[in-house]
């Protein structure tokens, strides 16, 4: 019984992981990419289309990891973000209404990542709790100011509706699963990982293809 | 019966994981890197905590020789807002010498510190600066 139990929790791992690299198939045009060929991303400050307030400096912590692991140099987020507030763009939708290239100049960069929130909420029900993200990424080019690369993916947590799977197994492990996240409060920080995760990654010619620090750079375009 | 399904689900799911080059080995060491940021924004009063936790985890980056991009510039950073502009300094350069992509971003923050400690030193010298207090 014992061994059940370790085995059911590994299980439940594993499918974790497996979630955030779920991905849709369609075949992005990267002929802009290729030409610009950015080495470097400035995160700007992301702007907030939820009701959360607190949701767009959450998010903002999410972001420099799977973009500096996929091989490019990530401008430091933090200190992007003050150094804008203290030049009076504290406003998020300022910065993303500004000029690109004006943007680009006072830092250096060789692309701007413009992400905003779309959803960002969570529904209470009976006996479950629905969480809901939906993030829109757009990345511009510094030379020319245009769009290089753009990407929306949400994702929907509910255990209601897994529910009904109709395979026992997969539903315990939902069930499990759903406990662990709407433990304490909803928390969205693992869903906005997965959302980054996918939205990042580069599988069947979808997503953001490798930087400069991988080894794929270049290579994974041919896919 | 149920174990032999355990079993086939979970191979099934491992070379499903291998196939997708999900596996997080991470280039960089970033130790609590997005937890700290997190915890920054939840509790943005909270300056000393931040900088303590930014300075252990590049001291650990450094050691391991992983340290991952804006790093150093988010530690200079914190150093600079905690008053302490000679350190910032020293790691807004080290930022730049590892990324070279961080070269124009980086000579403008170090010409702007080294401009604001000289006029803190003219006016110190005529009366007490009040950015003192932030200091150690």
């Amino acid at each position: 019984m014992k061994k059940m139990t370790l085995l059911l929790l590994m299980l439940q791992l594993i499918i974790m992981f497996t979630i955030g690299c779920a991905t849709t198939q369609k075949k992005n045009d990267y002929s802009a990419f290729k030409a610009a060929d950015p080495h470097s991303i400035l995160v700007l400050p992301v702007v907030n289309r939820s009701v959360d307030v607190d949701a767009p400096d959450y998010f903002l912590s999410t972001l420099t990891i799977p973009l500096a692991e996929r091989g490019y140099y990530v401008f430091p987020v933090d200190m992007v973000k003050h150094l804008l507030e203290d030049d009076g763009m504290s406003d998020a939708d300022l910065v993303h209404n500004a000029d690109t290239m004006k943007l680009c100049s006072l830092f250096g960069s060789d692309s701007n990542l413009y992400v905003s929130i779309e959803r960002w909420d969570a529904k209470y029900m009976f006996l479950s709790t629905q969480v809901t993200v939906d993030f829109d990424y757009k990345l511009k080019d510094c030379k020319t100011g245009d769009l290089i690369w753009s990407a929306r993916k949400g994702m929907v947590y509910s255990p209601q509706q897994q529910n009904r799977s109709g395979n026992p197994l997969a539903d315990l492990v939902v069930m499990a699963l759903s406990a662990a996240i709407t433990k304490a409060s909803p928390n969205y920080m693992p869903l906005a990982h997965q959302v980054n995760g996918t939205v990042f990654a580069y599988p069947q010619g979808q997503g953001l293809p490798a930087g400069p620090y991988l080894k794929e750079y270049r290579k994974d375009y041919e896919k | 019966m149920p174990y032999k399904i355990f079993s086939m689900f979970f191979t099934v799911i491992v070379i499903f994981l291998f196939l997708q080059g999900c596996a997080s080995n991470r280039n960089y060491a970033w130790g609590k890197y997005d937890s700290t940021l997190y915890s920054h924004y939840k509790n943005p009063q909270d300056k000393g905590k931040n900088l303590e936790k930014l300075k252990e985890i590049t001291e650990n980056a450094e050691k391991e020789d992983r340290v991952p991009p804006g790093l150093y510039a988010e530690y200079g950073y914190a150093l600079y807002e905690s008053g302490n502009t000679s350190e910032a300094i020293i790691n807004f350069e080290k930022e730049k010498a590892k990324w070279p992509e961080s070269n124009i971003f980086m000579e403008k923050m170090i010409r702007n510190v080294k401009r604001q400690e000289e006029n803190l030193k003219k006016s110190s010298a005529v009366s007490t600066s009040g950015s003192e207090e932030v200091g150690k």
